[in-house]
């Protein structure tokens, strides 16, 4: 393997020899964050190879404190000079910006509560550039002999990626640790007559197996595509709407923003003062596991080096929790909980690992059976979520439910209300959770959204 | 050539070594073979500076520095792509040979003469602060009145945040022909926003402003006060917000920032590469009707200083004027050099990338209706019943069902021509390859918005811009809740 780093031998020597800099030109305390990762990336499309990407990339983002004055620098070149003279600047810009009482490193220092290989599986069986091309090829065949109204393709995508992730502060943490991804995709077009609907299906996971089924995912990209064929509008109105798990995955990821600490201290939230009491329907629990092996976002310590942890965020509906980075927490006086996220140009902020919502007990076949009529939603575009009103509009695409069966497709449709009323409006919750990504739910049968069409 | 010019050309060479005769080196051994279309390489060094202000204080500063050489081969329909953050020899042939391998080609070793990098002939954005060392203070002060400004429009705003990012990236672009382009690109943005509070009602307004310039090209007492006055008006505006009316209904769209929906409804489907695919709702459509023969669209790169614009595209082509559609008939696509290639037609200079790790596409700059006729406040007082939106937040499109959504931050209820109360936030959902021809009437008002646009596109994103007068369509999906 080819040196990774300029002048380092590995990220924890880079992070090291930042930390000391940063005290040698004055910093007061510092953290860093070194970040390696390794891609590649093949596209078919039409049977024949369109696109390879290859990457091999490294950041550092470096935070300096003096006093409670701060700055933040990043880069990509890890030459020492370059690094010593970034960080003396640094120092130089965190001495004129503002005293910041609540800014500054975590109070104490903690070690994860578990050990990083247990978060990450070892993958053994490394996939060469051709078996990304033949997944990302069989996927495609499989989509396109799907229906003769599979009449294009936007292309299968194949991509492995690697990243190592090291991270320390001046209070004495130092430590890493490194994640593989695979993941695979298609997308295609089915077209009958004037009608012309796209849709795609993918797969994601930490080991190489995750791919192993490239002609379903083909398939259901290519069902998925052509059951939207011929969508109409239907009449402005209100019906009950049953997400989908993927739908129901972007409902829940707007209420992890308005339980954030960031938000809260700044009055940008609808559910400020709302801890302990109901948030949603009580047929809801919320957990948080960054623990998940392989996850998406499991990681064994957050974004300011503090160690993550389980946690039940909704029980039955009542609100268990905030989520808080040291920063929000100081300002709100409570705790960090673990949920600081960093990026190498950004933050800490407040996330979230891994959430999971628990399951019910039917099937989204038996939870249409009980709607006369109804709509399920299976794509929302747009950005018309508020999360300091709660103020909820999106455009949808899905099926119109008529006694208990799909009638027709349905797109050109907002769907709007308020998220607090949303999340108190579910009343039946799914047993379909299936854990691919960071945000797990199965699907959830909301009443009271209001559906515009004609 | 002035030394400022001469200074941009010879960047990358003063800094990395990257001399003419080095380069040629690489592409030469790169042993490129005749079925090779094009190949690139894409020199990026950009310095990024960023300050953000929340409860009174300046409270983060910071520096990122960006840099690396993307290499590109291109052969047919497929692209071989690969990146490097070393700038010395031996990575940038590695990244090279990397993006050759794909096409599995013959070896030709062909000689490649590499000339001196030249400037772009046009320079919409002359730089006067390359290295952002104007003093920290300055900009410091800068967020501290906006806030200081907000805080005094009234005592309901509880809560002020305000940034200021300026980057300057200086970029070169090596050809396969040995033709060397280099340019220097500024890129500034301020942003207030504010949140209002009365009892329990809690809402946000913003302001935005920007271009291609660095920051002492956008502060004036004058802008300062402005932008902090609107931030907190929309934000007391929306406290007597009533919930949206739903179902379709005629709307007048202000002039400004509600162009984006042209960005939505028809820029994203005419860029080349999904019409060259045939993925889009608008291929194959060149000649035909797709909107009122009152609206002229432009796609425009060339407009001094804004947002969108660039003397070159990413692949080193001099932006232009491209019209899209012209009295209502679709006229053009966006082109890159691949998709151009295969279309059988030029690059329009839109083929555009986020940096050196991201492959190039082609992308919308500033995208822009034409003024018509209408006097804005006679296209109200034709509005029997309806929505007047005056400022949105994003959109998006699925560019082959042609369904776009773009979302209201600022609207109002209109009866019988008068506006009667503000409305909360929605979006609005159409058919890009039909809203246009709803269009009843145009305005004389054209603004361009204020440049705050970012498009996202694959996982890219890029500075656009976009224009547009007021506009009355009738009939488009307004998703209230009543």
């Amino acid at each position: 393997m080819r040196k990774e780093i300029k002048d380092f031998d590995n990220g924890q020597d880079a992070v090291a020899h930042i930390l000391e800099s940063a005290k040698r030109a004055g910093a007061t305390s510092a953290d860093a964050l070194y970040v390696w990762t390794e891609e590649e990336n093949v596209t078919v499309r039409k049977g024949t190879l369109e696109k390879i990407q290859a990457s091999q990339s490294q950041g550092l983002g470096i935070r300096v404190f003096v006093g409670q004055s701060q700055s933040s620098i990043s880069t990509r070149d890890l030459s020492k000079s370059h690094i010593d003279a970034l960080v003396e600047r640094a120092v130089a810009m965190a001495r004129q910006t503002a005293a910041d009482p609540f800014a500054g490193l975590p109070d104490n220092l903690e070690q994860p509560t578990i050990d990083s290989a247990d978060l990450f599986p070892e993958e053994t069986e490394f996939p060469t550039r051709e078996s990304l091309f033949d997944r990302a090829r069989v996927a495609e065949d499989a989509a396109l002999a799907f229906d003769p109204r599979v009449t294009n393709s936007e292309g299968a995508d194949c991509a492995r990626s690697h990243a190592r992730i090291v991270f320390g502060n001046t209070l004495g943490f130092l430590s890493g640790y490194h994640k593989r991804s695979y993941s695979l995709s298609c997308s295609v077009i089915a077209s009958e007559g004037d009608a012309m609907e796209r849709d795609y299906w993918y797969v994601v996971g930490p080991l190489w197996n995750v791919t192993q089924k490239p002609e379903s995912v083909g398939a259901r990209s290519a069902k998925r595509a052509v059951s939207r064929l011929h969508a109409r509008r239907i009449p402005t109105c209100s019906l009950p709407v049953l997400f989908d798990p993927e739908t129901a995955r972007s409902l829940i990821g707007h209420f992890t923003g308005a339980i954030s600490g960031s938000a809260l201290y700044r009055n940008a939230s609808y559910l400020k003062d709302r801890e302990g009491t109901p948030v949603m329907s009580e047929k809801m629990t919320l957990r948080e596991d960054p623990f998940i092996p392989g996850g998406l976002g499991s990681r064994p310590f957050d974004g300011e080096g503090l160690p993550t942890k389980p946690k039940t965020i909704v029980q039955r509906g009542i609100l268990s929790t905030y989520l808080f980075d040291s920063y929000s927490a100081r300002k709100l006086r409570r705790h960090s909980t673990g949920n600081a996220v960093r990026s190498l140009s950004d933050g800490p902020g407040v996330g979230i690992s891994n959430l999971i919502v628990e399951p019910g007990e039917k099937t989204p076949e038996e939870m249409m059976a009980g709607l006369t009529d109804g709509l399920l939603v299976t794509e929302l575009i747009g950005f018309g979520v508020n999360t300091v009103t709660g103020d909820y509009s999106r455009g949808a695409f899905g099926y119109r439910i008529k006694n208990g069966q799909i009638s027709h497709p349905v797109s050109e449709i907002t769907l709007a209300g308020n998220l607090d009323d949303l999340y108190r409006g579910i009343v039946e919750i799914g047993s379909d959770l299936e854990i691919r990504s960071s945000i797990n739910t199965p699907s959830l049968l909301v009443e009271g959204l209001r559906i515009s069409g004609e | 050539m002035t030394s400022h010019s001469h200074d941009i050309a010879l960047f990358f060479e003063n800094q990395f070594g990257t001399s003419p005769r080095l380069l040629e080196g690489i592409l030469g051994a790169a042993s490129l073979s005749p079925t090779v279309d094009d190949a690139d390489l894409y020199f990026e060094y950009t310095v990024r500076e960023h300050y953000s202000l929340e409860d009174g204080i300046v409270k983060k500063a910071g520096q990122d520095v960006s840099q690396g050489v993307g290499a590109r081969i291109v052969a047919g329909e497929r692209t071989g792509f690969a990146f490097t953050e070393e700038f010395d020899p031996k990575a940038l042939t590695r990244a090279v040979e990397s993006a050759r391998r794909i096409a599995d080609m013959g070896d030709s070793h062909t000689p490649v003469s590499v000339s001196r990098p030249s400037r772009p002939a046009s320079d919409l954005y002359p730089v006067s602060d390359p290295t952002l060392d104007r003093p920290v203070l300055e900009k410091i002060t800068v967020l501290e009145s906006l806030d200081r400004l907000a805080r005094a429009e009234s005592s309901k705003v509880v809560q002020v945040m305000a940034s200021l990012a300026s980057e300057v990236k200086t970029i070169q672009v090596v050809r396969r022909d040995g033709t060397i382009v280099a340019d220097r690109i500024p890129l500034t943005r301020i942003n207030i926003s504010v949140i209002a509070q009365d009892g329990n009602n809690r809402q946000t307004g913003s302001y935005g402003w920007g271009g291609r310039t660095d920051y002492s090209g956008l502060v004036t007492a004058d802008r300062l006060a402005h932008a902090a006055r609107e931030a907190a008006r929309q934000a007391l505006v929306n406290l007597a917000a009533r919930p949206c009316p739903s179902g379709t209904m005629n709307v007048v769209l202000g002039p400004g920032w509600p162009g984006i929906l042209l960005h939505e409804a028809i820029g994203h489907g005419l860029e080349g590469d999904f019409n060259r695919k045939g993925t889009s709702a608008f291929s194959g459509r060149l000649g035909e009707r797709v909107a009122s023969p009152l609206c002229t669209i432009i796609d425009d790169g060339t407009i001094p200083g804004r947002r969108g614009s660039l003397n070159v595209d990413d692949e080193g082509t001099p932006t232009q004027r491209t019209v899209l559609i012209e009295n209502g008939i679709l006229k053009g696509y966006l082109q890159d050099r691949q998709n151009a290639r295969l279309m059988g037609t030029r690059s329009t200079g839109n083929g555009r990338r986020e940096s050196y790790a991201h492959p190039v596409m082609p992308r919308m700059t500033n995208t822009v209706m034409l003024a018509g006729e209408s006097h804005p406040e006679e296209i109200l007082s034709t509005l029997d019943r309806g929505i007047y939106a005056v400022n949105f937040g994003g959109g998006q499109v699925d560019i082959t069902s042609g369904k776009f959504v773009f979302s209201m931050s600022e609207a109002y209820y209109v009866e019988n021509g008068k506006i009667l109360h503000p409305v909360k936030g929605a979006t609005l959902i159409g058919n890009g390859p039909d809203v246009l021809t709803k269009v009843r009437m145009v305005g004389n008002d054209m603004a361009l918005d204020s440049g705050v646009g970012t498009c996202g596109k694959d996982g890219q994103s890029v500075p656009v811009g976009v224009g547009l007068p007021t506009i009355r369509i009738d009939g488009i999906t307004v998703g209230g809740t009543h």
